[in-house]
């Protein structure tokens, strides 16, 4: 035994050696990627807001900045921010609101809100009839409030077929799909309800065992039996509805899941008796009825939507907000004044340029005064230091020379066939306007599988035996709306070239594979070839 | 005849034997510390909450603790269905692993079939999560579908709200379900059921297996005569190890399950519950009565897994595998 474990040890070593060599050339690289004096900052919450948020932390990567978010809903934002387990959070409500009975506590340190960017809550669904995809579906505020309080329950139903009188409507069961975890998106979708369609919602309440008037809630109830799905986080509701077998099922999700899952919106009623799709500027026309809370206090900055869902503009989208994000005032553990440093940059930059990309992103970007106001919100964060920011460098497309909004104001109007009555526009909406392979590559299986693309529709008819494929629908000459944001954000997050960073991944995947797979290939070999000699 | 007095032994231990004992006496220690420390603070965080909901704590199925409404009825027995899912799947499975890794695969076989299934060990929960729901949801649809549809009439297959005559009927009824997130836990507890149970086989005595191949057995009737009772013990041990970790999958099931939390026994039904995905799901956002409250489920969970866990060794054991290994 013992000459031959004295033979096979120097290859043992060998293998370590190696093994050490390529960890050392992984590791050596790695420690001085940048001489940067940003600390690395953490956060946690929204992920309604999340795809602009992740957006704008692989730009500032260029400079050095570390930015960590976990996309784990807004109230467990809130709840971390309050036992002081994040540097910020990012959450669509504030504290301080009534939910299910509890008041949701500020917390005891220095805390502001600064809005981050602007978007609509859209109602994304998966439905197809006659084997096409149907992507150009309408509904009003009732009929979207009855669905997700189990009112209606089958597409076909009469009220939603008013609403679309150019859609052959499947005899198809209505699956909503909602939140099961504490989430921004339910408080927004909720505060809408329970401010439009106050008598529909309360009941749905009670039935779910909650005291009415319900309000606004961030856990969605369920009543058992009616069919509902619930399921954790924006990327799971939007995942579910996405999935090839779930034909029928309509959710509630920030634009931007459409958009990269590349499935269709409901275009929404609004005051003005126009069907409207959250486009950056619609939501940015709706906005213009936010009243801001200008107040200094707590409060500042919180926004009112009551005049959103009341605008009259005909370009209006009425489930437009802002997201917030909740920033330390003061230096309690665990905040620093050198995490500040990093925490005002990072704000510097999204408030400013990082403005520029939200349309691509399936967002809209904040108006002057709130990027001037937010602005000054980063002053108050401890260890920023005198930044200047000149605002007219931003390039934001809402800002003008005169301070209105030219984002608002150049927003075309809607056609004539968005208007409440017999006829209705064909244009595909969210991720499927435009041709199907433009801006679904990260979930290019879902857009195949539905034959967006046209070409493809025949083979992948799949589980319904006829073949399903909406083609590629041009954008109305009339409207002048072309949705080829959808193809730029392709290449947003197509993201930069080869780097360090990009090599030390590459290594560490090899490095983790051989840490896998080299000790039972070792352990194998060696043990035959003891066996052999015996 | 007379009796002499049995001679008395004496233990001479050297500094060598005192160190060994010390060790491994503080180790055996140190983990039952811990776990008692575990169920202690569990306990203590999760007084407030029981102390306030009372007896009704153990029948409620709701899940609203800020409104003083909750218990565990529910997500209890949805963890359990959603566990017992898993191991109708995983005994069969890992069983004939086990059988053929250790009786029938040829040498060289073995040993990469051996190496697969540790592998698969290694799989994070959250990958297996992934690919439940991106990917084995939309495809067992039809298994469930037809399951649903021959053997409808047992309770627990039965559907509702899915019409089988009607092509347009909604496919999601059979998604995000118990039987859904079973499969899953299923494939994540196989490993080491079919480690257990392989080395269990491969231990039975050469002596006997040659006896019954001698006196004219064939090879099945070996394995059933020699291999299955010898290792009877190490089946069900592993079975109930893999049971234990079915019950405390967290991930995985949170991904794919419609979280419900009324008593659901259908098991094929979208709409499913289980405790650890419950803890997972609400920790972040609970009031601290929520939290006392999810303290005293993962209270619950604690003391079913502990159970599991005493019973499988228990039986381990006793059995004549359990004992020679």
């Amino acid at each position: 035994m013992m000459p031959q474990f004295a033979r096979t040890l120097p290859r043992w070593a060998k293998a370590l050696v190696a093994l050490a060599g390529a960890f050392s050339f992984v590791v050596v690289p790695a420690l001085p990627a940048h001489a940067a004096d940003y600390v690395p900052i953490s956060g946690a919450g929204s992920s309604w807001s999340s795809n602009a948020l992740d957006q704008w932390r692989r730009n500032v990567e260029q400079y050095g900045m570390r930015v960590n978010y976990a996309s784990t809903g807004s109230s467990d934002g809130r709840n971390q921010f309050r036992s002081g387990t994040v540097d910020f959070a990012v959450s669509e409500i504030p504290y301080g609101l009534r939910d299910g009975g509890v008041t949701d506590e500020p917390p005891t340190r220095g805390y502001a809100y600064m809005p981050i960017v602007a978007g609509g809550t859209s109602f994304m669904y998966n439905l197809a009839a006659g084997g096409q995809q149907i992507a150009n579906l309408r509904l009003s505020g009732e009929v979207i409030a009855k669905i997700f309080t189990g009112g209606i329950t089958q597409w076909d139903d009469p009220a939603i077929k008013a609403d679309n009188p150019g859609i052959d409507l499947p005899s198809r069961q209505i699956v909503p799909v909602v939140r099961s975890d504490g989430s921004g998106s339910t408080a927004q979708f909720t505060t809408w309800m329970s401010k439009t369609q106050a008598s529909i919602w309360d009941a749905y309440c009670s039935a779910a065992g909650r005291s009415t008037p319900c309000g606004v809630t961030s856990n969605y109830p369920v009543v058992a039996g009616k069919g509902f799905i619930a399921q954790p986080n924006s990327t799971g509701v939007a995942g579910y509805v996405s999935q090839a077998a779930n034909v029928g099922t309509i959710t509630y999700v920030e634009y931007s899941y459409a958009l990269k899952t590349g499935f269709p919106v409901a275009k929404v009623l609004n005051s003005a008796d126009y069907y409207v799709e959250p486009t950056a500027s619609n939501v940015a026309v709706g906005l213009l009825g936010a009243t801001i809370n200008t107040t200094p206090g707590p409060q500042y900055l919180t926004s009112n939507l009551d005049g959103v869902y009341a605008n009259a503009d005909p370009r209006a989208y009425p489930l437009s907000s802002y997201s917030y994000m909740i920033v330390p005032t003061t230096t309690d553990s665990p905040f620093t004044a050198d995490k500040g440093k990093t925490l005002g940059a990072f704000a510097n930059y999204f408030l400013c340029e990082g403005q520029q990309q939200a349309e691509v992103l399936g967002y809209s970007p904040l108006p002057i005064n709130l990027v001037q106001a937010g602005l000054d919100q980063v002053q108050r964060i401890p260890g920023v230091g005198s930044t200047t920011v000149n605002i007219a460098d931003c390039n934001n497309p809402t800002f003008s020379s005169d301070g209105s909004n030219t984002l608002a104001q150049n927003a075309p109007m809607p056609s004539d066939c968005d208007k409440k009555g017999a006829t209705q526009c064909t244009t595909a909406t969210g991720g499927a306007a435009g041709s199907g392979a433009s801006g679904t590559s990260s979930t290019g299986g879902s857009s195949s599988k539905f034959g967006t693309s046209g070409s493809g529709g025949g083979g992948g008819g799949g589980r319904l035996g006829i073949p399903l494929g909406n083609g590629p629908i041009s954008c109305d000459p009339d409207t002048g709306e072309c949705h080829n944001v959808v193809a730029e954000a392709t290449k947003i997050e197509s993201g930069p070239g080869w780097g360090v960073t990009q090599s030390v991944m590459v290594a560490s995947v090899v490095l983790l594979l051989a840490v896998v797979f080299l000790p039972p290939v070792l352990g194998r070999t060696l043990r035959a070839r003891r066996e052999g000699k015996e | 005849m007379t009796l002499e007095a049995p001679r008395k032994l004496v233990l001479i231990s050297d500094r060598g034997d005192i160190i060994y004992r010390t060790v491994a006496r503080s180790g055996g220690i140190i983990v039952l510390a811990i776990m008692t420390a575990i169920g202690v603070f569990l306990a203590l965080r999760a007084g407030q909450a029981i102390g306030k909901a009372g007896f009704s704590f153990v029948w409620t199925q709701a899940w609203e603790p800020d409104a003083n409404h909750f218990g565990i009825s529910a997500v209890l027995i949805g963890t359990l269905i959603i566990a017992l899912v898993a191991i109708v799947i995983a005994v069969p499975l890992s069983l004939g692993t086990a059988l053929y890794i250790s009786e029938y695969a040829p040498r060289k076989l073995q040993r990469t079939l051996i190496s697969l299934v540790d592998l698969m060990a290694a799989i994070p929960s959250v990958v297996f999560g992934l690919w439940g729901f991106f990917s084995l949801q939309g495809n067992i649809i039809d298994v469930a579908k037809w399951i649903s549809k021959t053997f409808g009439w047992i309770p627990i297959f039965a559907v509702d709200g899915f019409n089988a005559d009607d092509p347009l009927s909604s496919d999601t009824v059979f998604t995000a379900s118990s039987f859904v997130a079973g499969i899953v836990v299923a494939l994540m507890i196989t490993p080491i059921m079919t480690s257990i149970m392989r080395e269990v086989f491969s231990q039975a005595p050469v002596g006997e297996r040659e006896g019954a191949l001698g006196l004219g057995a064939t090879k099945w009737g070996m394995i059933r005569s020699v291999v299955l009772p010898y290792g009877v013990g190490g089946i069900i041990g592993g079975t109930m190890l893999g049971l234990g970790r079915a019950l405390g999958e967290t991930i995985a099931v949170y991904m794919i399950i419609s979280p419900v939390f009324a008593i659901q026994p259908h098991i094929l039904q979208s709409g499913a519950s289980s405790i650890s995905s419950l803890i997972a799901l609400k920790y972040g956002e609970a009031t601290a009565f929520g939290m006392s409250a999810l303290m005293a489920a993962g209270l619950t969970l604690f003391f079913v897994t502990l159970v599991v866990n005493f019973g499988a060794s228990a039986i381990v054991a006793r059995s004549r595998s359990g004992q020679s290994s």
